[in-house]
């Protein structure tokens, strides 16, 4: 398991009330029919848990990157971690926010 | 997302017969030249439809609603010489043979003037013609080079297969399915650059959009649309038309810009581009009707609406 290969800072493991402002960041772009409440941290966003396509992801990737100002690269080897969990996310977010 | 979703009827149906041509057309495009190649073309023509009662049927179904009237054996048999002869000179056309075919080309300035935009754009084909005839236009400036979006299986057999072409080619193509795809086409874009997708089928669940193609009910996948909306680019739709012998017609068409579209608009825009999106492959399937490569049944109810997957 890769975790946070090219990054400077520690790893930040990010706050429960993070968690939940990411969540309904992704049910606002992506009009998801769930609340906050009801994305499991640790379920995976594609497939079976929150069931996102590609496509999907790569709306949260853009709004997530403009909303905390982060930089993500295509050549990154951390983005499968990054986007795996609703947790993954935010704590990539708390390390990274710019904003 | 609030559109129907049902399975994709054509998930079913892999690329087998197509990959198994390109094996066999790659072999006699290179052993043996054009010429020698057209020959076993018609052999091939004549064993798919003799050999391959699933595709005559498809074929049959869809000139039937092209030329409004029930095909003839010798229709049937023109059609799939077409399918074969383009992907025989697809070989050529990797190895940048360009000198031994001739292009007409339509719409290239609205197309370059959309280019010099610099932001990027979109070129969505479709299973009709040859779509490989896009490196006739590239070139002559090596800027207009298409990366190629497809699902991840697809990406990996068609990139196994340039390679052996010609490994220069390779590195055109993006495998869909995680996210650094995604992003690898948005910086492609930034750099001003093109990405093709062919739009007319879905390798698995995506959400389907009902459509009228030759007068009867279709269904067309959302998902190239949606990425287009999302990244707010220009959409241009394209088909390199094959016209018998040498000849290919090239169309450029102008589909969809959602360079200024904002999230509250984008699903209305979003359907206005399917919409004119199989208004296109109409027009185009009336044309030039032995260019519609979707060897499956095509034409589908309008899916039951179910409750969204999300």
């Amino acid at each position: 398991m890769t975790i946070m290969q090219d990054n400077q800072k520690p790893t930040v493991s990010s706050t429960a009330e993070l968690q939940r402002e990411v969540a309904e960041l992704m049910i606002e772009c992506l009009n998801l029919e769930v609340t906050a409440d009801q994305i499991t941290p640790d379920a995976p966003l594609y497939g079976d848990g929150l069931g996102l396509d590609s496509i999907d992801v790569l709306e949260v990737a853009l709004v997530v990157s403009k909303r905390y100002g982060l930089q993500l690269r295509a050549d990154s080897a951390d983005n499968q971690h990054i986007f795996s969990s609703l947790r993954s996310l935010s704590d990539y977010i708390a390390a990274h926010k710019t904003r | 997302m609030t559109s129907p979703v049902i399975q994709a009827a054509w998930a079913h149906t892999p690329e087998r017969s197509n990959m198994f041509m390109l094996r066999v057309m790659s072999w006699i495009s290179l052993r043996l030249g054009r010429r020698a190649g057209r020959v076993v073309l018609h052999l091939i023509a004549g064993y798919f439809l003799l050999f391959a009662p699933a595709s005559r049927r498809a074929s049959g179904d869809y000139l039937g609603r092209a030329l409004g009237r029930p095909p003839r054996w010798r229709e049937l048999y023109r059609h799939f010489f077409t399918f074969a002869a383009t992907i025989h000179d697809r070989m050529y056309l990797v190895n940048r043979r360009f000198d031994m075919f001739d292009f007409e080309v339509h719409g290239e300035d609205m197309l370059r003037r959309l280019l010099a935009d610099g932001k990027g754009l979109f070129l969505l084909g479709a299973h009709l013609g040859s779509f490989e005839a896009i490196r006739a236009i590239g070139r002559k400036d090596t800027n207009l080079r298409v990366a190629m979006l497809m699902h991840e299986e697809n990406a990996q057999k068609i990139s196994a297969m340039l390679a052996a072409i010609n490994p220069e080619a390779v590195q055109d193509i993006i495998g869909l399915g995680h996210i650094d795809s995604m992003l690898r086409v948005r910086e492609r874009l930034d750099q001003g650059g093109v990405v093709g997708m062919l739009a007319d089928r879905t390798p698995g669940d995506d959400t389907l959009y009902p459509v009228q193609i030759l007068g009867a009910n279709a269904n067309l996948p959302g998902g190239p649309f949606r990425m287009a909306a999302l990244l707010q680019r220009p959409v241009v739709f394209m088909t390199g038309l094959y016209l018998g012998g040498n000849r290919y017609a090239i169309h450029f068409d102008p589909l969809a810009d959602f360079s200024t579209v904002e999230r509250g608009q984008r699903d209305a825009a979003l359907h206005a581009a399917i919409t004119r999106y199989a208004a296109l492959l109409d027009q185009y399937c009336r044309k030039a009707p032995y260019n519609w490569f979707n060897f499956f049944d095509f034409w589908q109810p309008a899916p039951a609406t179910t409750p969204p997957n999300k």
